[in-house]
C-alpha cells in the first residue's frame, strides 16, 4: 500500500509514482511550508481523537502491556500546549520568523532565516508501534516534504494515524508520502533517498550502515541508531531504589535504548557484587512474578529456554545458577564492560570502581545513552559530571530510565533542530544590488 | 529378546493399556543403556538424581529426566561412535543451528516394525503399484533432512511406477516446481494407477489453490491418496483449517476425505503418529505423550494445554528418551473412532511474540535465540 497525495494505492504502483515524484515534490517546494502553528493545531485534534478512543481498537490490537498508559502518554505528547514547549523548547521561540544579526565593529549584518531542510526520507524501523507516524510528524512541525518508507513489521497503526491527520488537515496531503517498500527493493529506495535532502535512519547497525553505502555523500544523514543503557550504585541502595529498577527491568523487558542492560556498582570487590545480588534478587524475582507473560506461547517458550540453558550449564561443568529462575535471573561478572545482557529479565552486574568509569564507557561511546544513577546525594553532583564526560547523553532516577522526560534532547540532540538549515541573506541597500535599472 | 524389540513387534499398535508394563521395561532398558554409553546424559541424570532402575512402572514416567529438543541444536549427544550409526539426521532447521541426530540399525529396525505396523492398520500398504508426488525435497546426497526421508520412505509402501518432486535439486538448490507437479497430476489422473501425494501441506495447500484459480479438476483414480506431514513450517500464517483444506482437495483432484492421511512425527522423536478416520493423531504403543505446565513443568491432565513431552524407547543411539520439542499441544480422550489411546493436538509453537527493541545489538541476539531455542 502506498500513501500519496492523500489517496491510497496498490504497492504495484511504485515504480510509477516514484517517476512522477520529483515533479511533484518540486511543484510543491515552490510553495512556502505550512506554518508550524497549522501541523500544532491538526495534531492536537488528533490527539483529542485518540483520547476519545478513535484508535482504541488498534491499540488493542498491539497487544502490548501497559496499553492504558501508552495511551495516557500519547494523548499528553499530542496536545498543543506539549508540541507548543517541544518546538520551544528544541527551536526557541519564533524560530520560523526572520532575524537579523547584530555584529561588532560596524560589519555589515546579515538577513537569518530557519528553514526546513526540504524533502526528508523517513526510513522507521518497527521496533516501536507508531514510531514511523511520530517521525513523519516531526518532520511536518518542521516543515519538510516526508518520504515514509515503512518497516516490514508495520502493523498499519502508523498509516492510520497519518490518514486520521490528512482527514483534520487535508492541506498536508502533499506533504506525505507513505511507502511499504521492502527493504530488499534497494533500487526504489535509493530513488526516494536521491529525491532527498535528508535521511532519518531509526535502527540498528545494519539498517544505519546500509543507509550511509546508498546516500548520496552530500546527503544530510539524521541516525537515531539503538543505544545501551546501564544503572550506576554507588553505596547502599534504599528498598525503594531497588523496587524501581526492579520494575524498570521487568516492565520494559530491556529491550529498549534506555533498558538496563548492567547494573554497576561502585567497587572492585566482587564479594559486593555477590552480596548485591543477593539482597537484589528477591526484589526482582517478585516483580518478575507480577508480570507473568501474558500467553501461554510466550511462558513456554520462557520455560524451554530456561530448561535448555541448565542442561546446557550442567553440561560445561557448571552446577546450578544462583540468581536463577525461569522468569528472571542476575548474571555477576568479574568484567566491567558494557554489553547488552540476555534481556526479558536476565540483567548482567558487575563492579565498576568510580576511578574506572571514563575509562571503561569510553570504550562503548557509539552506544552510550540512559544511566539511571542512585548514590547519596553529596556524590550525585560529581558522579553526574565524570559521567557526562564519558559521554552519556541521559542521566535519570533508577525508576525513570525509560520514562520520557518532557522537553528531552534524542540521544543527545533536539531532532527538531536537525531536521532545519539555517539560511544567510546579504542586507542589500537599493544601491549596491546589482540590479541594472 | 530385548523389551523394546517385544514393544516394537507387539501386533495391536495402539493397545496402551496392554503394553503398560512392557513400554516401562523398555524404557528402563533404554535408559540404563544410554545412561552407561552416552556421558552427556549421565551427567544430566546424576544433576537431577535420577537413576535408570527408578523406572518402575507407567507411573513414574513423568520423573524422567525431560530433554528440550533445542538442547540437540546446541550440543551433540550421541552414545554410539558414528561408525555405528548408519543414520545421522538434521531436523529440517529452517536456518542456522540444526540438530544431529544418530540412529543404529536396531533403531532403524524398530521403527520399520513400527512403521509397517501403523501403516498396515490404517490400510496404506499395498502391493498395488502407484505414481507418487512428493511434496517434498527430491532426494540428494548433501540433503541430510529427516523429512526427505520420510518422504522418500512413504514412496515405498507400494511399489512406485514414478516420483515427481515439488522441491526439485536444480544447479545447487532446490527450486519449488509446482508446474511440473501439476503436469503430473493431470497425466497421473488418466492412468489405471492410484496417484499418492506425501509431503508438506503448505505444498498441497499451494497447488490445490493454484489448479482451482486455473479452473483444473480432475478426479484420481480410486485408491488414491493425500499422505500430509511436516507441518505448515514458515508457511504458519497461510494454515487453513481442515474442512477447508478436505473442501478444495474434493473440488479439484476428487479425493475424499478419508483418502487423506496425515502424519506427525520429527526427527528428535521419530515415532509415526499417523491420523485416524476423524484426523487425530493417536498415541501409539512405542510413545506415551505427557503435557506438562508451561512455567513449572508439572504434568497436567488430558485436556489441558500444555508444552509437550514425548517419551519413546525406540532410539538408543542419541537420548531421545524423553524429550519436549517446542510446541504447545493438548491431549484428548474419546475418539469416535473407537480407538482408546489418547490423541494428540498440536495448538502452535511457543514463542516470544512481537518482541521490538531499540537495544544495540538486541535484535540481532533474539533472532539467534529464536532459532537456537
Amino acid at each position: 500500500m502506498i500513501l500519496a497525495n492523500g489517496t491510497r494505492y496498490d504497492s504495484a504502483m511504485q515504480d510509477r509514482i516514484l517517476d512522477s515524484l520529483c515533479a511533484r515534490l518540486n511543484q510543491r517546494l515552490a510553495k512556502p511550508a505550512p506554518a508550524a502553528d497549522t501541523v500544532i493545531a491538526a495534531i492536537d485534534r488528533l490527539g483529542r481523537q485518540v483520547a476519545a478512543g478513535a484508535f482504541d481498537e488498534q491499540i488493542a490490537a498491539l497487544q502490548i502491556d501497559n496499553a492504558e498508559q501508552y495511551k495516557n502518554m500519547a494523548i499528553r505528547l499530542l496536545r498543543r500546549d506539549y508540541l507548543e514547549f517541544k518546538v520551544r523548547t528544541e527551536l526557541g521561540a519564533d524560530f520560523s520568523a526572520d532575524r537579523v544579526t547584530n555584529p561588532p565593529q560596524g560589519l555589515a549584518p546579515l538577513r537569518v532565516l530557519t528553514r526546513p531542510l526540504g524533502v526528508l526520507l523517513h526510513i522507521a524501523a518497527g521496533n516501536a508501534d507508531g514510531l514511523p507516524a511520530f517521525s513523519v510528524a516531526e518532520g511536518l512541525v518542521t516543515g519538510n516534504i516526508n518520504l515514509l518508507k515503512l518497516p516490514q513489521a508495520d502493523n498499519g497503526l502508523s498509516v492510520a494515524i497519518i490518514e486520521a491527520l490528512l482527514k483534520i488537515e487535508p492541506n498536508l496531503a502533499d506533504y506525505i508520502y507513505v511507502f511499504d517498500t521492502p527493504s530488499s527493493d534497494l533500487a526504489a529506495i535509493k530513488r526516494m533517498a536521491d529525491l532527498s535532502d535528508g535521511i532519518v535512519v531509526w535502527g540498528g547497525e545494519t539498517a544505519v550502515a546500509a543507509v550511509r553505502r546508498f546516500a548520496h555523500p552530500g546527503t544530510k544523514l539524521i541516525e537515531w541508531g539503538h543505544r545501551l543503557s546501564f544503572a550506576y550504585l554507588s553505596g547502599d541502595a534504599s528498598r525503594q531504589a531497588l523496587a524501581d529498577l526492579a520494575e524498570h527491568i521487568i516492565s520494559t523487558r530491556q529491550l529498549l535504548c534506555s533498558s538496563c542492560q548492567v547494573i554497576y556498582l561502585n567497587t572492585a570487590d566482587m564479594d559486593q557484587v555477590r552480596s548485591f545480588c543477593d539482597r537484589f534478587y528477591p526484589v526482582l524475582e517478585a516483580e518478575a512474578q507480577r508480570h507473568l507473560p501474558k500467553t501461554m506461547g510466550a511462558a513456554a517458550a520462557l520455560t524451554l529456554r530456561s530448561r535448555t540453558d541448565r542442561l546446557e550449564a550442567l553440561l560445561d561443568g557448571h552446577g546450578d545458577k544462583p540468581w536463577h529462575s525461569v522468569l528472571c535471573s542476575l548474571i555477576a561478572k568479574e568484567d566491567s564492560a558494557l554489553e547488552l545482557s540476555p534481556m526479558l529479565g536476565n540483567v548482567l552486574v558487575k563492579p565498576l570502581p568510580r576511578e574506572r568509569i571514563l575509562e571503561v564507557l569510553r570504550e562503548k561511546k557509539q552506544y552510550l545513552q540512559t544511566v539511571g544513577l542512585c548514590c547519596p546525594p553529596e556524590d550525585r553532583e560529581d558522579l553526574t559530571q565524570l559521567l557526562i564526560r564519558a559521554g552519556v547523553t541521559r542521566i535519570t532516577t533508577l525508576r525513570n530510565m525509560s520514562v520520557s522526560l518532557p522537553g528531552e534532547a534524542h540521544d543527545g540532540e533536539y531532532p527538531l533542530r536537525r531536521y532545519l538549515r539555517t539560511v544567510n541573506v546579504e542586507l542589500t541597500a537599493q544601491t549596491d544590488d546589482g540590479f541594472q535599472e | 529378546m530385548s523389551f523394546r524389540s517385544k514393544l516394537f513387534r507387539y501386533s495391536n499398535p495402539y493397545d496402551l493399556s496392554g503394553t503398560e508394563e512392557l513400554f516401562a521395561s523398555a524404557v528402563r532398558e533404554n535408559c540404563s543403556y544410554v545412561y552407561n554409553h552416552c556421558p552427556e546424559y549421565k551427567t544430566i541424570l546424576d544433576a537431577e538424581g535420577f537413576f535408570p532402575n527408578r523406572i518402575r512402572s507407567a507411573e513414574n514416567l513423568a520423573e524422567l529426566p525431560v530433554i528440550p529438543t533445542a538442547l540437540f541444536k546446541r550440543r551433540r549427544l550421541l552414545s554410539m561412535p558414528r561408525s555405528r550409526l548408519p543414520v545421522v539426521v538434521t531436523s529440517s532447521g529452517t536456518s542456522g543451528h540444526a540438530s544431529q541426530i544418530g540412529f543404529s540399525f536396531g533403531d532403524l529396525w524398530a521403527g520399520l516394525n513400527m512403521v509397517l505396523r501403523v501403516c498396515r492398520k490404517r490400510r496404506l500398504l499395498s502391493l498395488r503399484p502407484c505414481h507418487y508426488v512428493v511434496f517434498g525435497y527430491q532426494p540428494n546426497r548433501k540433503n541430510r533432512t529427516g523429512a526427505s526421508k520420510t518422504a522418500f520412505g512413504v514412496t515405498l509402501f507400494t511399489p512406485a511406477l514414478s516420483r515427481t518432486y515439488a522441491l526439485r535439486w536444480k544447479d545447487g538448490k532446490y527450486v519449488l516446481d509446482l508446474k511440473s507437479v501439476q503436469a503430473a497430476i493431470v497425466k497421473h489422473a488418466k492412468s489405471r494407477f492410484p496417484l499418492r501425494f506425501m509431503g508438506f501441506p503448505a505444498y498441497a495447500w499451494f497447488l490445490m489453490k493454484q489448479m482451482d484459480e486455473q479452473g483444473l479438476r480432475v478426479r484420481l483414480p480410486k485408491g488414491s491418496k493425500l499422505m500430509l506431514g511436516g507441518g505448515w513450517k514458515q508457511f504458519y500464517t497461510e494454515e487453513v483449517d481442515k474442512p477447508v483444506f478436505y473442501a478444495l482437495a474434493k473440488k479439484v483432484l476428487g479425493l475424499d476425505e478419508g483418502d487423506i492421511v496425515e502424519f506427525y512425527g520429527a526427527v528428535e522423536h521419530p515415532i509415526l503418529y499417523c491420523d485416524c478416520e476423524h484426523h487425530h493423531f493417536h498415541v501409539p504403543i512405542y510413545s506415551r505423550v505427557l503435557i506438562r505446565d508451561v512455567q513449572t513443568l508439572k504434568p497436567v491432565p488430558h485436556g489441558t494445554p500444555g508444552l509437550v513431552n514425548l517419551i519413546s524407547p525406540m532410539v538408543r543411539g542419541t537420548p531421545l528418551l524423553s524429550v519436549m520439542p517446542d510446541d504447545l499441544g493438548v491431549l484428548h480422550d474419546n475418539c469416535p473412532c473407537g480407538l482408546d489411546s489418547p490423541y494428540l493436538e498440536i495448538l502452535g509453537r511457543v514463542g516470544l511474540q512481537d518482541v521490538k527493541t531499540c537495544a544495540a545489538g538486541a535484535a540481532e541476539l533474539l533472532e539467534q535465540m529464536e532459532v537456537s531455542l
